[in-house]
């Protein structure tokens, strides 16, 4: 077995880097807020260094952007990495808090090669725009301790491996620092050295702990890890170090998340029709928001576009801090129905999703409304209006019975303020809704007013006269 | 002299009447042979805006477009109704044959989205007629709408009252529509694109409520006592 392991040196900067238009100094502050834990190279350039006092640090950059390190959101961005990283790799472990480890041995074949896959990870980390050093060892501990010193290099020879680990000092290959002081006391100042040693004398003489640390790193101990498993959902989030006031801000940040979100959805060959998006504003109640498509959709144009649509028509209440985007609903995705041999039908049923998903992003999936016959005998109750639903109905009910109607029925029965001067058909008695309570009795005319309106006219039991509607 | 008629001839500023060609726009007919008659044989114009100009509701003027409806909903074109007066009564329109998956029903709140989602179902190729009631709407909103309907290629008819038949508009079609004393729709050609107006015809409309068969106007004299409401 050989094992890749990624270290990123600074993943959280990373992380917030990329969610930046702009570009500024930009240093990871420890959770009390002394000191600078990580910088990036802009704020480097500058002088600041891991470990200054942040006082010092501010004084050197004056607009430097501070991040507070939170154990939860770097847990929650080391899983982000283990899910691209999991297209490439199957067997995935992951290493809080900053290193992930795949098993490269069983690629080697499927990607002709262990240089093949050195260079697929090197790109998919170029593509997220993520420092990582990278290294291959014999065992788990062997890579990580490699990948860790920076000295990772491509190969699967054992020989080569074990003499890189040679040269490391006691300090890179995480002796704690009891068993370190003791080891130099001894003598032994690299882990060559300490691996030269009877492994019976390095129990004895030291502890078996020591022995197990040993062997881990030598391979002949077993190193079991527990794969990690993705997650049945997609989840992003963004984090900005200066809150975001204008909508048009969070386009920059969405854009990237949802190209991933493309990917993961192409990856899964599946789409979706709802995305949440959450987002996270510093005094007040998270804002949360609630995108559907009319249809399943991939495509993060389209999505972006909803998403601007409805920015647009619901400003923000306050500025932003954080926003996250996540999917829980996931659709399969149905196979081109080829009826058309053009592909129109296609095209067709795509540009009316998109039609429909545009309008609802603006006006409110209420506004929006389908109408359908309904069987029952009261005029109000004859009809109904649903969501807005793209619906093939090959054969279509016969609806040629239903007695004559006008095509206009007014919202509510107006009263009648004229004498009609002609009348043409009726009664039609009209009576029922005595199983709802919703009781109707009426007589139905058509008649003619002096504007020249056919008009549907009714009398109720009180002798009200009353316009129902209209023949349009 | 005739070589100054010669240059003047050739100058793509001066237009010379025998080479006018009929503007060839694409149209859905009418449905009505009578009104595509007067229509110049084409009917309603499409990638362009029309307009029936009316007082009140209920003198035929849904029968108008009907047949209309029943063509493009039954070809898988959806037919839009943006901000209609009244509730489309969905029995009725089932009963003449409208397939009402394709019929959506749309109501905006206010001026910026009513013509938000006009400009969008008109640009739409799903879209294949879009009847809207504006209510008020400035000359400059109107001219907008044309140059969206033009990206398109569906029809668009606007209901507005009969005042605005004063007012120009940028529409390739204008027809005035009044009741008549048959339960008849007459309609005036106030404009048309390509062509000159001013042509009346009178369209039969007692089918909308299956007058034909009676020997219309019967008085049915029965209940009512002349009291009203």
């Amino acid at each position: 077995m050989l094992w890749l392991y990624l270290h990123f040196p600074h993943l959280l900067l990373d992380h917030i880097r990329r969610s930046r238009e702009s570009q500024g100094a930009l240093a990871v502050v420890e959770g009390s807020g002394q000191k600078v834990i990580q910088a990036c190279p802009e704020a480097r350039a500058q002088g600041v260094r891991a470990g200054m006092r942040l006082r010092t640090a501010i004084s050197l950059v004056p607009e430097l952007g501070m991040v507070r390190a939170d154990q939860q959101q770097e847990a929650r961005i080391l899983e982000d990495q283990a899910r691209w990283l999991y297209r490439y790799a199957a067997h995935i472990v992951l290493v809080p808090p900053d290193g992930v480890l795949a098993e490269v041995g069983s690629l080697q074949r499927l990607y002709g090669g262990l240089a093949a896959v050195w260079q697929t990870v090197e790109q998919g980390l170029n593509e997220r725009q993520l420092n990582a050093w990278i290294a291959i060892g014999h065992t788990p501990l062997a890579a990580r301790l490699i990948a860790r010193t920076g000295k990772g290099e491509c190969t699967a020879d054992k020989g080569h491996i074990l003499r890189t680990l040679g040269q490391m000092s006691l300090l890179a290959a995480e002796f704690d620092d009891k068993t370190r002081a003791r080891l130099q006391r001894i003598g032994l100042n690299t882990l060559s050295e300490v691996l030269a040693l009877p492994p019976n004398e390095l129990a004895r003489r030291l502890s078996p702990e020591t022995l197990a640390h040993v062997q881990k790193i030598q391979g002949n101990r077993a190193d079991p890890q527990t794969p990690w498993q993705p997650p049945h959902y997609f989840r992003q989030q963004a984090d900005f170090v200066q809150e975001i006031e204008q909508s048009q801000g969070l386009l920059f940040p969405l854009q990237r998340i949802l190209s991933e979100l493309e990917e993961d959805l192409c990856w899964r060959q599946q789409d979706t029709d709802s995305l949440f998006l959450i987002l996270r504003h510093r005094h007040e109640e998270p804002t949360r928001l609630r995108i559907r498509t009319s249809g399943p959709e991939h495509r993060a144009e389209a999505f972006l576009n909803l998403i601007r649509l409805r920015l647009e028509q619901h400003p923000l209440r306050a500025p932003v801090t954080s926003l996250v985007l996540s999917v829980k609903r996931f659709l399969g995705r149905e196979a081109t129905t080829g009826q058309d041999l053009l592909g129109e039908t296609q095209d067709l049923n795509e540009a009316w999703h998109t039609l429909i998903s545009r309008l609802q992003a603006r006006l409110g999936d209420s506004a929006l409304r389908q109408l359908s016959p309904q069987a029952d005998h009261r005029p109000e109750r004859a009809w109904s209006a649903s969501e807005v639903l793209r619906r093939h109905n090959i054969r279509l009910p016969d609806y040629t019975q239903l007695p004559r109607r006008p095509l206009w029925l007014l919202k509510g029965p107006q009263p009648l303020t004229e004498t009609p001067p002609e009348w043409f058909s009726g009664p039609e008695r009209i009576s029922g809704g005595w199983w709802d309570g919703q009781r109707v009795h009426r007589d139905y005319y058509i008649a003619q007013l002096s504007t020249g309106q056919l008009a549907w006219v009714f009398r109720d039991v009180r002798d009200d006269w009353f316009v129902h509607g209209w023949f349009g | 002299m005739s070589e100054i008629l010669n240059t003047l001839m050739q100058d793509a500023r001066v237009w010379q009447g025998h080479q006018h060609t009929w503007t060839t726009q694409s149209a859905e007919p009418t449905g009505y042979q009578v009104l595509d008659n007067q229509l110049g044989g084409i009917g309603w114009p499409r990638g362009a805006l029309s307009e029936c100009l009316l007082d009140e509701p209920g003198i035929g003027e849904l029968h108008l477009l009907l047949p209309l409806m029943q063509r493009l909903s039954h070809s898988g074109k959806t037919v839009f109704w943006l901000n209609p007066p009244h509730t489309p009564y969905a029995p009725a329109l089932a009963r003449e044959g409208v397939n009402l998956d394709q019929v959506v029903l749309i109501n905006t709140e206010d001026e910026g989205d009513f013509l938000w989602t006009l400009e969008n179902c008109l640009r739409s190729p799903v879209t294949g007629l879009v009847m809207a009631w504006p209510g008020k709407l400035a000359a400059r909103k109107i001219r907008r709408l044309q140059l969206a309907a033009e990206a398109g290629s569906n029809v668009c008819v606007l209901f507005r009252e009969r005042r605005y038949a004063e007012q120009n508009s940028p529409a390739a079609l204008r027809l005035e529509l009044a009741p008549g004393g048959q339960q008849d729709l007459r309609i005036n050609v106030l404009k048309r694109r390509g062509s000159w107006p001013g042509q009346r015809c009178s369209l039969a409309m007692d089918h909308r409520a299956d007058l034909a068969f009676q020997e219309a106007p019967r008085v049915v004299q029965g209940p009512w006592s002349g009291r009203a409401g």
